[in-house]
């Protein structure tokens, strides 16, 4: 594989003491604002936190050991499910949809909604933590593997047909060595997440971890736990990243493969009608699984309502204009945050990829801030860019953006890899320039990871957008959540976890056809 | 080691701590007598707010009516009402707000004791620009969730002030806005936010909203009617043990929070904050009524105050959601 920027890593000494002195200066940086902002208890200097996490160190690292521990059994449990879901979709490719149509629908149940039940459901413990955690990562490792498990050259398969072996070998040969790229790509953004969905977890009662300190030191306004807290498990979540990146350059020694595929065999064509059936599948898979769970689980009415429930509100119950309006406020109210964010968050997570490959150099700095700023948690960051942007639109923007951005990264800088040496090395007999080789092969490859992470940021950006708005801004569908819960109005609960997973899944959809436009011109093996 | 020493002293304890391991796994810790498990779900985390329930635990006044009490915490994102209309706690700490808005969604409740016989709501300013009266509030910007925004409209419908002469920014639920001036005031309870100022050393204004009308019982005991039909053992025996631990609480409340921090050293409590929300807390927790009935009494006329203000919140409510025959029992006894 050619130089292409790796993040952090495989440097000479001479980017290794630029990222060195990046770095402190982003630290050094960091002391003089916090000194700055002392009376406003937004913000703890390194030097302070180095004192609190010395002082506390059993309390930290026993608080760590519990967090660390559901957040590992989230990320074992979730990824398994994700290959288990992507094996279902590849045995039975006209699956596919179904399965990841409920998978992103189940992704975007808004924690709000789903904690408390899950609370139930388990009871005292730790299973609510496990489960968020594994329900963070489930589809961001989904998504990328089943993109992967397609991106291999038409010929490959052939060559295993030739040897008169069938679909089982083509999986084993070459799919799943295709895929290890992407399934890499995706355990790396999953790490953080599932650290960040066991903290959530502890939202939901929880005796001790790290969420359980957040919330105690942000409401006793003790900026240096806050933000010791943060900084751990930033710390966590970089560890994590680069283990996983490390093992996946240990494992990925080959050069990716020249794809050519051949465009897509005849009446394989979706028309409207097949994209319309495949919908309505979708939809009938929820209703059923919503319900079912309902009857398995034996949850009470009371706070459980079913997809009837929801219907009958919407659109029979004598208060149903009521009910439609108010979702219909705090929509329009998220939408204005949701969509701005969405968009600058794809521009800068590929702009920095490109950025990356262009100037290697930034990369060595930029790429461990990169992942601190999606690691830190965002109930940390929220006070400090709402006190610097203020309550208005901008502070949730950058914050939704910031939890599309990441992801988008990841993605972007595997796929960038993506691009065949051989071509490559076409261009490199050209001498043709790095902008040339980015413009017309980088660019070209990276696209399938590109148009996965947009995917992926629809329900991402709707659960930026609605955590902040239950947590700091008070607004739209994330605080109408709130509110209903805690008035146990769950009728609207459910109503707004309804019109939020249907309007991501749209949105998913949407994202969906744009992508297959393009895909037809550049990886027209991605589709299916 | 010691830590382990406790946990096997207060049995209960383990079924709240060791249990976190022991529940996924499917098998529950063994029952040290023969004694009836019960939980209790709080309505936060652990804190000096239920220092009382640890007494109770801590001196054995639940095993000795024959119970082993959970006591499950809150959070954030963990509504008390699920757990007990689920059954899966026995008791939760709600408030009367919530309560009625439970019930008007179809929950069985009844309110069986009030821990805080005056609302914790507070108006907290800074001296510097003080809110000392409602009146005050015109022309402030005060951070609070908008979900509390009935709360101020009744506040403001009490005292004659035109709610939409008061701009409401919402904020996360942290004293940070105020101190860093992007507020005037908050709309927060006595006992949190403004001791973790303290702590920090910095002076507040308080304006108790119970001062000003807000008649509304917090932390208030809540139970299913069915419960209360056929667990009445267990309810009696629950609250005969809040009673005595309330009062052993009021008796020493420095005694209470260090407790507090002992039985929950993963929390990452300070003893300070404690001591002084514990010591803040008597106040709402104690009055006239509580030292003639008992603690957790009510009267007719506090419950009728409540219902008026409840209406203001728009909740319709008739006396039969408190129900006293509990408490009655408890302190008969």
């Amino acid at each position: 594989m050619s130089g292409v920027a790796l993040p952090a890593t495989h440097r000479g000494d001479g980017t290794g003491w630029g990222t060195a002195l990046g770095l402190a200066l982003v630290v050094l940086g960091w002391e003089l604002a916090a000194r700055a902002l002392t009376g406003s208890y937004v913000l703890a200097a390194p030097s302070q936190i180095i004192a609190w996490l010395i002082e506390n160190r059993a309390l930290m690292l026993r608080a760590l050991g519990e967090t660390i521990g559901n957040a590992a059994a989230g990320f074992v449990l979730g990824n398994l499910a994700a290959l288990v879901l992507a094996g279902i979709a590849l045995a039975w490719p006209s699956s596919q949809r179904i399965v990841t149509g409920v998978a992103l629908v189940v992704f975007c149940l808004p924690l709000v909604a789903t904690g408390p039940i899950l609370r139930v459901i388990f009871g005292p413990g730790d299973g609510p933590q496990v489960a968020l955690a594994a329900l963070a990562v489930y589809y961001t490792t989904l998504i990328p593997l089943l993109v992967g498990l397609r991106a291999a050259p038409a010929t490959w398969f052939d060559l295993i047909a030739s040897y008169g072996r069938g679909r089982v070998s083509a999986l084993i040969h070459v799919r799943l060595m295709a895929s290890l790229p992407y399934l890499f790509a995706g355990l790396q953004i999953a790490a953080p997440a599932a650290f960040l969905g066991a903290m959530v977890g502890e939202f939901t009662g929880a005796e001790r971890g790290m969420g359980v300190l957040t919330i105690r030191a942000m409401r006793a306004l003790d900026v240096e736990m806050t933000w010791a807290l943060a900084t751990v498990a930033t710390a966590v979540a970089i560890v994590a990243y680069l283990a996983i990146g490390a093992l996946a350059r240990r494992v990925l020694k080959d050069a990716p493969p020249i794809i050519l595929a051949p465009p897509r065999a005849e009446g394989a064509e979706a028309g409207p009608l097949h994209h319309l059936l495949s919908l309505a599948a979708v939809a009938a898979a929820i209703v059923a699984l919503w319900g079912g769970a309902i009857a398995l689980f034996d949850l009470n009415p009371f706070f459980a309502k079913g997809p009837d429930d929801v219907l009958r509100a919407l659109i029979w119950a004598p208060n149903a204009a009521d009910l439609r309006a108010s979702l219909g406020v705090a929509l329009g109210e998220t939408a204005v945050f949701l969509l701005p964010g969405y968009l600058a968050g794809l521009a800068a997570g590929a702009g920095l990829a490109i950025l990356f490959v262009l100037a290697p150099a930034v990369a060595g700095t930029a790429m461990p801030l990169a992942i601190a700023l999606r690691s830190v948690p965002i109930v940390t960051t929220a006070p400090l860019i709402v006190l610097l942007l203020g309550r208005g639109a901008t502070g949730t923007i950058v914050l939704v953006a910031i939890m599309v951005f990441f992801p988008t990264l990841v993605a972007c800088i595997h796929g960038l890899r993506q691009a065949p040496g051989q071509v490559i090395d076409v261009f490199d007999s050209y001498a043709a320039g790095r902008l040339q080789r980015l413009l017309r092969v980088r660019i070209p490859a990276m696209l399938p990871a590109f148009f996965a992470a947009a995917r992926m940021g629809v329900p991402a950006s709707v659960l930026a957008v609605t955590v902040v708005e239950w947590l700091a801004t008070g607004a739209g569908l994330g605080s109408l959540m709130a509110l209903s819960a805690s008035l146990s109005d769950y009728t609207l609960l459910w109503s707004a976890v309804a019109l939020t997973a249907a309007l991501s899944a749209l949105g998913y959809a949407g994202v969906g056809l744009i992508e297959a436009r393009i895909l037809r011109i550049y990886a027209p093996e991605q589709l299916v | 080691m010691t830590q382990k020493l406790r946990l096997t002293r207060r049995g209960l304890m383990a079924t709240g701590a060791a249990g976190l391991g022991a529940a996924t796994l499917g098998f529950s810790p063994r029952a040290a007598r023969a004694q009836t498990q019960v939980a209790l779900q709080l309505s936060w985390l652990h804190s000096a707010q239920f220092a009382g329930s640890y007494i109770a635990q801590d001196r054995g006044f639940w095993a000795e009516e024959g119970l082993e009490v959970a006591l499950l915490p809150g959070g954030p994102n963990a509504p008390v009402e699920p757990p007990v209309v689920s059954g899966t706690a026995l008791v939760g700490i709600s408030a009367a707000d919530y309560t009625a808005a439970a019930v008007e969604q179809g929950a069985p409740f009844k309110i069986l004791g009030v821990a805080m016989q005056e609302n914790p709501f507070v108006i907290a300013s800074l001296p510097a620009n003080p809110v000392n009266t409602p009146a005050d509030l015109v022309g402030k910007r005060i951070g609070m969730a908008l979900a509390n925004t009935p709360v101020l409209q009744a506040l403001c419908t009490l005292n004659d002030v035109d709610i939409n002469e008061i701009e409401i920014i919402p904020t996360q639920y942290s004293a940070q806005p105020l101190l860093s001036g992007e507020v005037d005031c908050l709309l927060c309870w006595e006992t949190d936010l403004p001791v973790s100022m303290a702590i920090e050393g910095i002076e507040s204004v308080t304006m108790l909203m119970a001062d000003h009308g807000y008649a509304l019982h917090s932390q208030t005991y809540i139970a299913t009617e069915d419960s209360l039909a056929n667990r009445r053992a267990e309810l009696v025996g629950l609250m005969r043990g809040e009673v005595r631990g309330w009062d052993a609480y009021r008796a020493d409340t420095d005694a209470a929070a260090a407790l507090t921090l002992e039985m929950f050293p993963d929390a990452g409590l300070e003893l300070e904050t404690q001591q002084l929300q514990a010591e803040r807390q008597v106040p709402l927790m104690f009055s006239e009524l509580t030292d003639a009935n008992g603690f957790g009494w009510w009267s007719d006329e506090t419950v009728a105050a409540n219902i008026e203000t409840l209406a203001l919140l728009g909740r319709t409510v008739t006396p039969d959601l408190w129900d006293r025959s509990i408490l009655e029992e408890v302190h008969g006894a």
